[in-house]
Formats: structure tokens, C-alpha cells, sequence
């Protein structure tokens, strides 16, 4: 697949990264000689010099061949531009990335009838998204939808009361049918066995239809309680869209602690019936003033990873519920649970996800990328494919992958191991690296 | 102007007063040129008292109109919006009082002054004994000046006059200040001409229902001339109570109150459109407003008096609540024979008002719902010092000049009515009637209570308390700051921008 990546900040280097690791063909663009000069000694890739919305330039570095083009320089006119010209350039695929969520909302339809603008990232609100998903899930620490919503997949931290914690793993029914398919141990996603005990403290992974997994995870988590106080520890570009995801949601008191004036005054003006906290520090005093013991969750989405670690830390200390923090640098990723926060969230990984799903092609629908290299996709079973009218338990050997739900139907079912596949079957698959090529091999239809 | 005067007086863009002023002394004489022909028709004697103002007036107004028509988009201060739209109103009420001297209905000017001042505010304070005494121009007269003042003066002109561009705006803002101003269109002239077609088919609706609802045509466009508008001036000295007739009532209860609505709400609605409804809101808080005083006011009647008759009691207290909130002043019931605490509501009530951008007085709705938002706020700001507030209103913002705006609003209002009230009893009225009387001109009601009350007229109060009163009317119309600007030293200091 030939892709152009344009724009070499954070997120365009680890998209690079990624698909230049799944030996994808891969030019990267960028106005900064010193950042295309780095990159060039890190990627295998053409790294090249230029501004990515001239669609001279663009048609100069071969866009009428490429398969993708992702736009994610700082700028968004930029990156729209880029998109439409790439497109009427003749690239296959285009994907913008569009922070402001002025220009295209929530629906993107505009963007992809009107405009070709294939996907609109905006990995902030997408970010915020995560967040909000967690905290209004009692017990989980990240929650994904699939299947059009209809199937979830959390990630949920055993506590001692836990039921699950000494037990061997081999139901498909906690509460409601459900399937913990994987745990999460020393940073690494990996598939449960029949034989595994899960200890207090583990992270653990696992698949219910949407109206089940409040249920589960509560029962997961150790009677986990649902949250009535939260604080956003940062107004800025994702906790605007988180509290208004917290408000949405309703039943919490929200309070957004922000450092500066002006910004605190544009939340407040944003968002209703919440509570905006000038308030400049990150000491514990501070935190403990607006009543950050009694939290039920803390979000620390502030613009630097040092202030959400340190602040989700003393959130933790003081006695606050769930504590995430969003962790935008790799370097601080170790940190997370060195310190013993709850979760983090990474706009880079959930703005890779989005462009990963584009590469992966219409076939790959959600996608939930884990530590060390794991990921949940869902997949749809073509007509013809492989996987057609076997068993669960074979097509798992074949892909080397889990199938963790099925919607056949639109409803949603938690398949023991002998369960056979139908022809437009939609399957969440739990993958850890290996399973990666064999999924098309599987679950599409023969070319 | 001159450079030379320019530095010793206040610095006035009088190429664009005499033209705003001209306007509205043009829309007066036409006025009365229409009661110069009524009263020609009528052959009651009081054709001269019309027809000689307008005589002097149109030909002179008509000139000064004619001024501003050379005149292209020039730079005009807010101090000359300011200053024209006081000065048109000044000189609308008193051309307007002309007509009574002349027939002899007032051998006072200040008489005359108050009748027309009170007319063109609409505010419907009387001096009159027995009205019916008058012959018919100078009763269409009062109904006229009210229908004329009802939605501003100066949106007429503004609405009629060739397109001034900033000029106009500064004017239209003058008149329709703060928190009221509400731009419905890019061209402030095409925002005056919506403001005045709607205004122009409730009256259309209003006469109709006058009419059906047993009036006399004559009567029907007197008082649409008076409900519309939120005025309060009647044909008959014992008000709307004259009729007798429950239906005449309701008519008047429904176009006291679409009067009293936000006419941006109207705009809304017809185009459909989501952006605008915050008005809505306060429409709403209006409706219900009403509503709980009308049954506050009748639970607390039929407690202070066993065997009242209830359905009779609901008839008067509706209609006395409505009256005095939209700061109409018609009367079907004396309420000042009523308890204590009933008169009290009412004259509280008072200073709550219509919608703003509507004809109605008081301090408006939308003002007082801001600042029980902002008031409350500040409560709670004591408990929580570092909390950012913002001002919002069904999801609409206010910014935080309109917060200080509405807080300065209600300081200068409360000091206004103070400084009022002893002014009023240092001419010798009793408690009662000095604040009542201040309050009913300062929100442009009408009546008040005491010696001023429903069924009394201002004639207990002696000359002086009738200038200060006349003062009130405008400063309430136009809502407090327009006026004061003008006391300001800063205001006739030159040079100031």
C-alpha cells in the first residue's frame, strides 16, 4: 500500500512508525527541514521537504498512485486542503486531521459526501471520548464500542474484593454473558487461558453486549460504584469535549480546574451547568481545597504530560476514585504504573487507531489498540471467506486470533468455542501481534 | 461645525440631530394633522389647536428631514445618539402638549407637558377629570402620542428615514439600550421596519377585536392605539371598567400582553428559526410571571374577604396584574381598595415590566433574570472564590459587561426612585403616593396608589412633583442610561469622544 503521510509531529511519526512496521510503502512530508532530517534516520521511508497542501508539490511526489493520504500537520485549513487536493489528485484515501470542532461537528458526513474527505480525525475529542467512556462505566478504566455500539469491550482493574481474583477463568457468563478474553500484565495484552487465576490488581479485558457491561464490570471491579463527583484536572482542547461528555451523560457533578483566566472563562462559556475552577496549581492543597478526596474519578488532560502525572498522583494519594491521566509523550507511558494510576489515554494511539483502520481497509471496522502491541479490530466475515462456516474454536487457530463477540443480525452473541461463523457475521477479535496478516487471510473473501 | 465652538460646548454632530429630532417632529405633526382633520370632521371646535401646531411644525420638520437627505454615512458619536434621541423625545411631548394649551384643556404648560409626556412614554398618567368631556381629536390625540411613542419614536424614524448607516444605528441603540437592542437583520433600517410591520398588524388584529368584542370603531382604534402600545390612555374616564364587558376585557388582557412581548420573538417565530429562541426564555418567565401573581393576587383577595365572589375575583385580579406589569394602567377594578399586601405585589410588580424590545415598561424581564442569576452567583462565589462564572440564559451567553450593565442598571434605578421619592414628598405627598407616583412613571404604568391611585388622576400633585414626574417618564422609557448620559459632566465637557 502506498501511503503519504503529511505533517512529521508527534502523530505523523508514530503513524509513520506504525505503518512503516507493517511494511507499508511510505513517504512523509513535512515544511521542517530539521524534523524531516531526524525522521528520514528513523523511518524507512522517502522523507521529503515541502509544504503538503500544494497540490503541485503533491502531485510532484507521486499522489496519483498512492493508495492513502493522511493530513496531520498543525494546521487544519492545511490539512483540509491537503485532503481535497490529494483527492481530486487522484490518492484512493484521505484522511484529515481537523482539531476544530467548529468545522465539521460530530457528523462527518459532510466532510466524506461532500468534501471526499474519507475520515476527519480530531484525536483530542476522540481522546475525550475514552475518557468520558470510562468514568461514566463504573469499574473500567477504558471502554470501546463495536459493532455500531452494540458490543463493548472494557478494561477493568481487579480490586481484593473482586470475585474473580483466585479463580480459574473458564465461564462465558459473569452476571451476563461476557468473555474476559485477556489480562494485562507488566504492560503486555495477553490472551486468557482456562487455567489463568487472576490477582488483585490485574487489568483485565472483556467483551458483553452494550446493555450488559455495566453489570459485568461492576461485578468485575468488586461492586464498583457508579460516579457522582468528577474532576477534570484541564480546560484545554480535550477537557472542553470531556466535560461535555461528563454532562452529557448526566448524574455527575462536574468540576474543571483550569491554570489560565481566559481559558477557564472559555470552558465555563462552553459548557453548562458544570463548575470551572480558576485555579493555577497542581499542590495538594489545591487539589484537596475543591474536594478532589471525595471525587469519584480524576482526569488529568492538561497539556503537559508532567502536570497530569503529578496531579492524577496526588488525586490517587488523597483518596480519589478512578484516576486517568492523559499521557500524550511515550517516554511517560512506564510512568503510569510505576505511580499507580488507573489508566491513560493517548491522543497519538487514538488518532493511530482511527488512520489504522483506514489503512486496514473497508473490511476492519473498530479498532482498539493495546499495550505492547495487541489491539481488538472487528472484522466482518465475507461471504466465501475461510472462516465461513467453522467453528469459533478453528477459525481462532487459523488467524491466531480470539473472537471475543459476534453480531449476527444485529444482535449480539458471546460465542462459546463451538460456534460456527456465518457469512456476514461482524467479530470482535482480540490479536496479539501475530495475528495481524492472517486476519484478511481469514475472515475476507479470496481475491 | 465650527472648530471654534467645538471647544467650548459639547462637541455636538448637529448635521445628524436636527435630522433624527426633524424625524420625529414630522411623525408628530402628521399625527396631528390626522386630529386636525378629525376634528374638522367633527366640527367640535378644536380644529385650530391642531391645526396651527402642525402648521409651524411640518414645513420646519419637513426641512430639517430634508437636511439629512443630502447627507451621506458620516461619524456619529454614541454622546450624539445620545443627545438626538432625548432631544427628539423632549421635543415630541412638546409639540405634543401644544394641542392642549391651545383648546384650553390645560391653561398650564406643565399640565399639558405631563398629559403629552405621558403620553408619548406611554406611560397613561393623567391629569384629565372628566375625559369625556374632551371632544374627539383631542382623545384621539392622547391615543395617537401613545401608539406613536409605543415602540419607540426614533425606530420610526429610523425605519422611514433614508439610510444614515452608522448614524442610524447609534440612534436606534440610543433609544433601545442595552440589553433590549436586538438586531434582527444586517440593516438596522430593515430591523425598524420589521419592528414597526409587526407592531402595525397587532394593532391591525387588535381594532378588529375591539370591534368584534362590542366596541364602537371609534372607540376599538382608541384603545388599540393604547393596548398595543402598553399605554393606558382611555376614551372614558373610568377606563376599560366603562364597557362593562368581560369579552372587551380578555381582548384588552391579549394585546397588553402582545405588546409586552420581546418583538424579536415574533421575528422568530414567523421565520422558524432555533437560533433566535433564547427570547423564549424569556417569554416564558413572562407568561409565568403573570401567571403566579394573577393567583397569588386572587388567593390573597379571597382570603381577605370572606364570600367574595370568585370568579369575579379572578376577572379583576387578572386584569389589574397585566395591567400593571406590562405598565399599561388601564383599570376595570380600584386595586387600591384592596389589602395591604395585594397593593404592595402589584406595585413590586411594577418594576418587573414587560420583555424587553417590547412597548412595555419597567426594568424588563430579561434584566431581572440576569440579575437574580448574577445576584445568586455572587452568593455563591463566597463559598467558592476561584469558580469562574458566566452568565447564560437557556443557553445563551451574556457577556460580562452586560453582568456590570445590569447591576449598574439596577443601582441607578433603585437610587432613581429613591432620589424620586424624596423629591415627591418634599412637595408634600404622603409616603404612599410619592414612591407610587414614582414608581408608576419611572416604569411608565399609569396609575399608583394613594392619592395617585386607579381611580384618582395626578391632580394631588402639585406643579413641581409634575416636571419631576414628566422627568421620570423619560428616564424610564428610555431605560435609565440614555438620559443620565446627559447629566454627566464628562457628557459637555468638549472633545470627548
Amino acid at each position: 500500500m502506498r501511503v503519504i503521510v503529511i505533517g512529521c509531529g508527534e502523530v505523523g511519526q508514530h503513524i509513520a512508525r506504525t505503518l512503516s512496521a507493517e511494511r507499508h510503502s511510505l513517504t512523509v512530508v513535512d515544511s521542517d527541514a530539521v524534523r524531516v532530517e531526524t525522521a528520514q534516520s528513523e523511518l524507512d521511508a522517502l522523507v521529503v521537504v515541502g509544504n503538503g497542501a500544494s497540490p503541485k508539490f503533491l502531485r510532484e511526489i507521486g499522489v496519483a498512485d498512492s493508495d492513502l493520504l493522511c493530513a496531520v500537520t498543525h494546521s487544519d485549513e492545511a490539512n483540509v486542503i491537503a485532503a481535497l487536493a490529494a483527492r481530486q489528485l487522484g490518492a484512493r484515501r484521505t484522511v484529515a486531521r481537523v482539531r476544530d470542532f467548529e468545522y465539521f461537528g460530530d457528523d462527518d458526513s459532510f466532510a466524506r459526501d461532500e468534501l471526499g474527505i474519507d475520515f476527519v480525525i480530531n484525536p483530542e475529542r476522540a481522546t475525550a471520548e475514552d475518557l468520558a467512556a470510562a468514568v461514566v462505566l463504573p469499574g473500567a478504566v477504558h471502554v470501546e464500542y463495536f459493532g455500531d455500539g452494540k458490543v463493548a469491550v472494557a478494561e477493568s482493574i481487579l480490586t481484593a474484593r473482586s470475585p474473580l481474583v483466585g479463580q480459574p477463568l473458564s465461564s462465558r457468563r459473569i452476571v451476563r454473558p461476557s468473555f474476559v478474553f485477556g489480562l494485562i500484565r507488566d504492560g503486555r495484552a495477553i490472551a486468557t487461558e482456562p487455567g489463568h487465576r487472576p490477582k488483585a490488581g490485574d487489568h483485565v479485558l472483556v467483551a458483553a453486549a452494550r446493555g450488559d457491561i455495566e453489570p459485568v464490570v461492576a461485578h468485575i471491579a468488586g461492586r464498583a460504584q457508579r460516579v457522582r463527583d468528577v474532576i477534570v484536572f484541564g480546560g484545554g482542547r480535550i477537557g472542553v469535549p470531556l466535560a461535555q461528555f461528563l454532562q452529557a451523560a448526566g448524574g455527575m457533578r462536574v468540576t474543571v480546574m483550569e491554570r489560565d483566566a481566559e481559558r477557564a472563562r472559555y470552558v465555563a462559556e462552553q459548557v453548562r451547568d458544570i463548575t470551572v475552577l480558576h485555579e493555577e496549581g497542581v499542590s495538594k492543597q489545591a487539589l484537596l481545597a475543591h474536594g478532589v478526596d471525595r471525587a469519584g474519578a480524576f482526569v488529568a488532560c492538561a497539556g503537559d504530560d508532567r502536570a497530569n502525572l503529578l496531579a492524577a498522583l496526588h488525586a490517587k494519594q488523597l483518596g480519589a476514585g478512578l484516576c486517568l491521566s492523559v499521557v500524550s509523550r511515550e517516554e511517560f507511558t512506564p510512568l503510569v504504573d510505576a505511580l499507580g494510576i488507573d489508566g491513560a489515554v493517548s491522543p497519538r494511539l487514538v488518532t493511530a487507531e482511527a488512520i489504522l483502520r483506514a489503512v486496514r481497509g473497508p473490511n476492519v471496522h473498530g479498532m482498539y489498540l493495546l499495550s505492547g502491541g495487541a489491539e481488538v479490530v472487528e472484522v466482518q466475515a465475507d461471504p466465501g471467506c475461510e472462516a465461513e462456516g467453522r467453528t469459533v474454536e478453528q477459525a481462532n487457530k487459523q488467524a491466531l486470533t480470539h473472537v471475543t463477540a459476534i453480531v449476527r443480525n444485529g444482535r449480539v452473541v458471546i460465542p462459546e468455542d463451538d460456534v460456527r461463523l456465518h457469512a456476514h457475521d461482524r467479530l470482535v477479535v482480540f490479536n496479539t501481534r501475530q495475528g495481524v496478516a492472517s486476519l484478511d487471510k481469514t475472515f475476507a473473501a479470496a481475491a | 461645525m465650527t472648530p471654534g465652538r467645538g471647544r467650548r460646548g459639547p462637541n455636538l454632530n448637529w448635521q445628524i440631530i436636527v435630522p433624527v429630532v426633524s424625524g420625529a417632529l414630522l411623525a408628530v405633526a402628521l399625527g396631528l394633522v390626522i386630529c386636525f382633520a378629525v376634528a374638522l370632521a367633527g366640527g367640535d371646535g378644536a380644529a385650530a389647536a391642531f391645526g396651527l401646531p402642525a402648521a409651524i411644525v411640518l414645513p420646519l420638520a419637513a426641512i430639517g428631514v430634508a437636511s439629512g437627505r443630502r447627507m451621506r454615512s458620516m461619524p456619529l458619536r454614541a454622546r450624539d445618539g445620545f443627545f438626538a434621541v432625548t432631544m427628539a423625545w423632549v421635543a415630541a411631548a412638546a409639540v405634543g402638549a401644544l394641542p392642549f394649551l391651545l383648546h384650553g384643556t390645560y391653561t398650564q404648560p406643565v399640565d399639558a407637558f405631563f398629559e403629552s409626556m405621558s403620553g408619548f412614554t406611554t406611560t397613561g398618567a393623567t391629569l384629565l377629570d372628566r375625559i369625556e368631556a374632551q371632544p374627539d381629536a383631542v382623545l384621539l390625540w392622547r391615543s395617537l402620542m401613545q401608539w406613536l411613542g409605543g415602540v419607540g419614536i426614533v425606530v420610526l424614524v429610523v425605519a422611514i428615514a433614508p439610510a444614515t448607516g452608522l448614524a442610524t444605528q447609534r440612534v436606534f441603540y440610543a433609544e433601545t439600550s442595552g440589553v433590549t437592542a436586538e438586531r434582527l437583520t444586517p440593516r438596522i433600517a430593515d430591523t425598524a421596519k420589521i419592528i414597526w410591520g409587526i407592531y402595525l398588524t397587532l394593532t391591525a388584529l387588535g381594532f378588529t377585536a375591539y370591534w368584534v368584542a362590542g366596541m364602537t370603531p371609534w372607540d376599538a382604534i382608541n384603545h388599540i392605539f393604547t393596548s398595543v402600545s402598553t399605554g393606558g390612555f382611555s376614551t372614558r374616564s373610568a377606563s376599560i371598567a366603562a364597557f362593562e364587558s368581560l369579552a372587551i376585557e380578555v381582548v384588552a388582557i391579549t394585546f397588553m400582553i402582545a405588546g409586552a412581548i420581546n418583538f424579536s420573538f415574533y421575528w422568530a417565530a414567523m421565520r422558524g428559526r432555533d437560533r433566535l429562541w433564547p427570547q423564549a426564555a424569556e417569554v416564558r418567565a413572562f407568561l409565568l410571571i403573570l401567571l403566579a401573581a394573577g393567583a397569588v393576587v386572587t388567593g390573597s383577595l379571597l382570603l381577605a374577604e370572606e364570600g367574595r365572589d370568585v370568579a369575579e375575583t379572578i376577572r379583576g385580579a387578572a386584569f389589574s396584574v397585566v395591567t400593571a406589569v406590562t405598565g399599561t394602567g388601564y383599570t376595570t377594578v380600584d386595586f387600591d381598595e384592596w389589602p395591604d399586601f395585594t397593593r404592595l405585589l402589584l406595585l413590586g410588580l411594577m418594576f418587573v415590566g414587560g420583555c424587553a424590545g417590547s412597548t412595555a415598561g419597567g426594568m424588563k424581564v430579561i434584566r431581572v433574570m440576569l440579575l437574580g442569576r448574577a445576584a445568586v452567583q455572587e452568593v455563591q462565589r463566597q463559598l467558592q472564590p476561584r469558580a469562574v462564572q458566566v452568565l447564560r440564559v437557556r443557553g445563551r451567553l451574556f457577556s460580562e459587561e452586560v453582568r456590570r450593565g445590569v447591576f449598574a442598571f439596577f443601582a441607578l434605578y433603585l437610587m432613581v426612585f429613591l432620589a424620586g421619592t424624596l423629591a415627591m414628598a418634599a412637595f408634600g405627598l404622603d409616603p404612599v403616593t410619592a414612591a407610587s407616583s414614582v414608581v408608576s412613571t419611572l416604569n411608565i404604568i399609569g396609575p399608583g396608589l394613594g392619592d395617585v391611585g386607579a381611580s384618582e388622576n395626578f391632580t394631588a400633585v402639585p406643579e413641581g412633583g409634575r416636571w419631576v414626574l414628566s422627568a421620570l417618564m423619560l428616564i424610564g422609557r428610555l431605560e435609565i442610561f440614555t438620559v443620565l448620559v446627559l447629566l454627566t459632566p464628562a457628557f459637555w465637557r468638549p472633545n470627548v469622544a
